[in-house]
């Protein structure tokens, strides 16, 4: 029966039915009221015909004596139930205080056939609940991108939930429904939620659940209220640019690494274009299966610098245009200067048979450069040279002299971060090391730490290998010098050595290059403490200052396309940003969200929510005042032409 | 109606009094009386319009034998005359108090006025019978006849007022209590009556009567507008009728408005007579000189 009580309308102000109460007086004061007018007439013979007519004694007749006052009971009943304001029940419990949130993240502007996005259709039921809402109810909504935004306090003023509504707009990021989460956690600290409602095409961050091997949407938080998961429609086929990225060859060429990929949910086709400078560097045509990717490889060459445009021209339907396009800026290509003195010749003898890099002094001892792309040196004072990685060999930095001491006894490596930079596939574990850094007493690793070190290595008395940033630099402190180890010898060793010749090829931007994602423009190297207007995509701009090291950094990026950097109106810097986010490319959309201490099933069907009737029967109200005016006024009928 | 120093009588205006004196009542039969008149019987008779020729029998009148014939042939031819026989027109005017309303009775007086003129300008028995008022309270006009009789008979029709309750029915009877020769009885009423007027059209065709009847309604009666709940007062009776949302049972009203037209109309043309509804807004001259001219009840 349960169809049957949503057909039952309920009221949300039933103290008004006294208003039914009326009915008494106006039906007392009609007939009191009820005077005829006289009217003298030749003879009341026809008119005495006209009332035995049969037809004037029909009930509907009889009826029509009294029509004024059945028309005024009819429309003090149709206020007097305007005013108990009935709806019929929808399927959601009625809550006082409802946030809603509203996924915002690039794959909501996914389209279907119909060329609606997922946003739009959210914000359609969105909408059917604000014009539902009931009094005292109140809505806050809540929009959910890479962070979560709040549109309203909690109101029940339909116009500005309307207007919030309509503001909500795709940021081209990945979701992140935590923050949302965090907000609304933090808004039942003050108000009394029991529920929350999410809306989203369920495409979440995921990871491989390891009891099913399928990814699931886990997201990190206790929930302190219930949440009601509203799934949008799937969208169409999708195809897009999930990765862009370059390595340089060698000295004259680029490889640029192009990847796309396809949505599961069918067959995609797709031409490529990668422009450098506005010109075509390379094209292809690419057909994926359902779920299927693809890593194409165009070169590049090196002499200049290129600005990078990589475009996707789908041929067919294509859900989201926003993975369409990325971009990356690639510098020339030039030598990278290693700056090793002489007594380092292991180093010297590792760098010097690479190529492409220029190591100094060379061989008539010129070493005349201010900055080096990288430091290796075992003189203290070398620690200064103006250079973004710096290995120090055999060095003990100043302000850890007080905690470490160099002991003149073996060590060997107990552990190392296997995936630090510099230690990627380096073993240690067999390395003979004849000196032996020890903690002082009463030293403990965080009190290092606390310093600013990261330790790479541990030996059994203490550490080995450290780690310091400074800004942009990054020094490595070897506490024990190689020449008084079995490291020069081994296989990790030319490994070590072209690990941090990548780290100091990739902050010469001359390694690898990666295209720039939504979410936060990297950061630019500019003019200490200077103030540059950032212009987005779309027009709008702020103004941002740079730090004390001269980066430019966090600045929002939640738009793909180009950011122009300016100073005083000269365009400094321009730099694209493209989407490439696999998960939001794939459009994968998940059902469940698992929370810590338990799931979320997206709702199968569409929620009902309380339908108000009061305006329709308001109008119906005022139809009838118009009907009552007009029949009393109208012309008598029944005269003919 | 102003009425100007020169004018013969206030009821109608000296052009039309005028026009209306060289016209003729057109009945559809000869309803004669045996008193001499100016219509043709079709019996012979003693006029000096010739008819036929026939034998003389003995007893017959020696006055009428053709002289001219006898000399020639020396036979007595008799001479036959067509006999010309007066016919009676009374004029039945309903003076109840119903036709007071928007102008009906001036317009009865004013048709009676000139139906009467052409009955007595043929030499015809024109007679009035107000029928309104109670029986035997008003004066009738005698049958009179003749351009003599004009200044009574428009004085009686002056005279008289709209006031009375008797139903043109019951008047009818009444007035062929009194009345005596046949011709065409020229009924004038708004016909509003609770009773039937077969009954009495009956006794009008018995007494060798031929009806003209002559409906007067006034606007309000034939296209009411009226809306609203009413209580509506006869003139006549004063009885009240409360009639709710009167705009909508108009249709209604119409429709028996109508059916009383063709009813009337078919009791008259049963009995050979004539009828015409007129609204009481309809210029005289028009109805007299256009519609009773087109439809043959004058010539």
């Amino acid at each position: 029966m349960s169809w049957l009580t949503s057909w039952i309308p309920n009221f949300f102000t039933p103290s008004s039915a006294w208003l039914f109460s009326l009915l008494i007086p106006i039906i007392v004061f009609y007939f009191l009221k009820l005077r005829r007018t006289r009217l003298e007439v030749s003879s009341l013979a026809l008119w005495r015909q006209v009332i035995n007519d049969q037809r004037v004694n029909a009930p509907f007749q009889r009826f029509k004596r009294n029509i004024l006052l059945f028309l005024q009971l009819a429309l003090l009943c149709l206020i007097a139930l305007a005013a108990m304001q009935p709806f019929f029940p929808g399927d959601a419990e009625r809550l006082q205080y409802l946030p809603i949130l509203i996924d915002c993240s690039a794959s909501m502007a996914a389209t279907d056939a119909e060329g609606k996005t997922r946003l739009e259709l959210a914000k359609e039921e969105v909408a059917e609940i604000i014009e539902g809402l009931m009094p005292g109810q109140q809505l806050t909504l809540i929009s959910v991108g890479n962070s979560a935004r709040r549109l309203t306090d909690f109101t029940d003023n339909k116009p500005v939930l309307r207007e919030a509504l309509e503001s909500i707009e795709i940021v081209d990021v990945p979701s992140k429904i935590e923050d949302g989460l965090r907000l609304s956690q933090a808004l039942a600290r003050t108000h009394e939620i029991e529920k929350i409602r999410f809306y989203s095409d369920g495409n979440l961050p995921t990871r491989i659940n390891p009891a099913t091997g399928k990814p699931m949407a886990a997201v990190n938080f206790d929930l302190p209220f219930a949440v009601d998961f509203f799934q949008m429609p799937a969208a169409g086929n999708n195809m897009g640019i999930t990765a862009l990225n370059a390595r340089r060859a060698n000295q004259e060429r680029w490889d640029v690494f192009l990847r796309v990929e396809g949505t599961p949910s069918g067959s995609t086709e797709s031409r490529v274009v990668l422009m450098a400078n506005g010109q075509v560097a390379g094209e292809d045509r690419v057909i994926l299966g359902p779920g299927e990717s693809q890593r194409l490889v165009f070169g590049v060459p090196a002499d200049a610098a290129n600005h990078l445009v990589a475009k996707l021209e789908p041929i067919g339907a294509d859900a989201l245009e926003i993975d369409n396009r990325a971009w990356l800026d690639l510098p020339a290509a030039r030598e990278i200067t290693v700056y090793c003195p002489p007594e380092l010749l292991t180093f010297r003898h590792a760098l010097e048979s690479l190529e492409g890099v220029r190591v100094e002094p060379a061989g008539d001892g010129a070493a005349d450069r201010v900055a080096y792309d990288l430091v290796i040196s075992d003189q203290a004072d070398d620690q200064a040279r103006e250079a973004p990685v710096v290995l120090m060999v055999g060095t003990l930095p100043d302000d850890l002299t007080e905690m470490i001491t160099i002991l003149e006894e073996p060590a060997e490596v107990v552990d190392f971060q296997r995936d630090a930079q510099l230690l990627q596939h380096v073993q240690l574990k067999d390395v003979i090391i004849s000196e032996s850094p020890e903690k002082k007493e009463g030293v403990e690793d965080p009190d290092i730490e606390q310093l600013g070190y990261t330790m790479l290595a541990y030996g059994n008395r203490g550490p080995l290998i450290l780690r310091q940033r400074d800004g942009t630099k990054v020094t490595y402190f070897l506490l024990f010098h190689t020449d008084r180890s079995t490291l020069p010898y081994r296989v990790g060793f030319p490994v070590l050595v072209n690990n941090l010749l990548s780290e100091a090829l990739q902050f010469a931007s001359l390694g690898e290059m990666q295209a720039a994602k939504t979410g936060v423009l990297p950061s630019v190297s500019l003019t200490k403490n200077e103030t540059y207007r950032v212009t987005r995509p779309d027009g709008k701009h702020e103004e941002r200052m740079t730090n004390d090291d001269g980066l430019l950094v966090g600045v929002p990026a939640s738009q793909i396309g180009e950011y122009e950097i300016r100073s005083e109106g000269n365009l400094v810097d321009k730099i694209g940003v493209g989407l490439l986010d696999p998960s939001e490319t794939s459009l994968f959309a998940v059902d469940k969200i698992q929370f810590n201490e338990l799931s979320v099933q997206a709702e199968d069907q569409k929620l009902k929510t309380d339908k108000p009737l009061w305006p329709k029967i308001a109008f119906a109200a005022f139809a009838l005042l118009l009907f009552e005016w007009w029949y009393f006024q109208k012309r008598p009928a029944g005269i003919p032409d | 109606m102003s009425v100007s120093t020169s004018q013969f009588t206030k009821l109608l205006p000296n052009d039309v009094l005028a026009r209306a004196e060289r016209m003729r009542i057109n009945p559809r039969r000869r309803r004669t009386n045996r008193m001499r008149g100016e219509h043709l019987s079709g019996k012979g008779g003693t006029s000096i319009e010739f008819s036929d020729f026939r034998d003389y029998v003995p007893g017959d009148d020696m006055r009428y034998v053709d002289w001219n014939i006898f000399s020639r042939l020396n036979q007595p031819y008799l001479k036959l005359f067509a006999h010309e026989e007066e016919m009676h027109v009374p004029i039945l005017i309903d003076t109840s108090a119903s036709m007071a309303f928007e102008g009906k009775f001036e317009l009865a007086r004013q048709l009676a006025a000139s139906l009467g003129v052409m009955g007595l300008m043929s030499v015809e028995k024109v007679s009035v019978y107000p029928c309104g008022p109670p029986p035997r309270t008003t004066p009738n006009l005698k049958p009179c006849s003749g351009r003599a009789s004009l200044k009574k008979f428009f004085g009686f029709l002056e005279g008289l007022s709209a006031a009375g309750d008797l139903g043109i029915d019951l008047a009818i009877e009444e007035v062929l209590k009194n009345h005596r020769g046949k011709g065409t009885a020229i009924v004038i009423s708004d016909f509003l009556t609770f009773g039937d007027v077969s009954r009495s059209f009956n006794l009008l065709h018995g007494a060798g009567l031929e009806i003209f009847g002559l409906q007067i309604l006034g606007p309000s009666e034939r296209n009411p507008e009226l809306t609203g709940d009413l209580r509506f007062v006869d003139s006549e009776s004063s009885q009240t009728l409360d009639v709710s949302s009167v705009g909508e049972l108009l249709g209604i009203y119409h429709e028996h408005r109508q059916a009383l037209e063709d009813y009337l109309g078919s009791e008259c043309r049963k009995r050979a007579g004539r009828f015409l509804s007129v609204g009481s807004d309809a210029p005289l001259k028009t109805v007299l000189f256009d519609t009773l001219l087109r439809q043959g009840w004058i010539r």
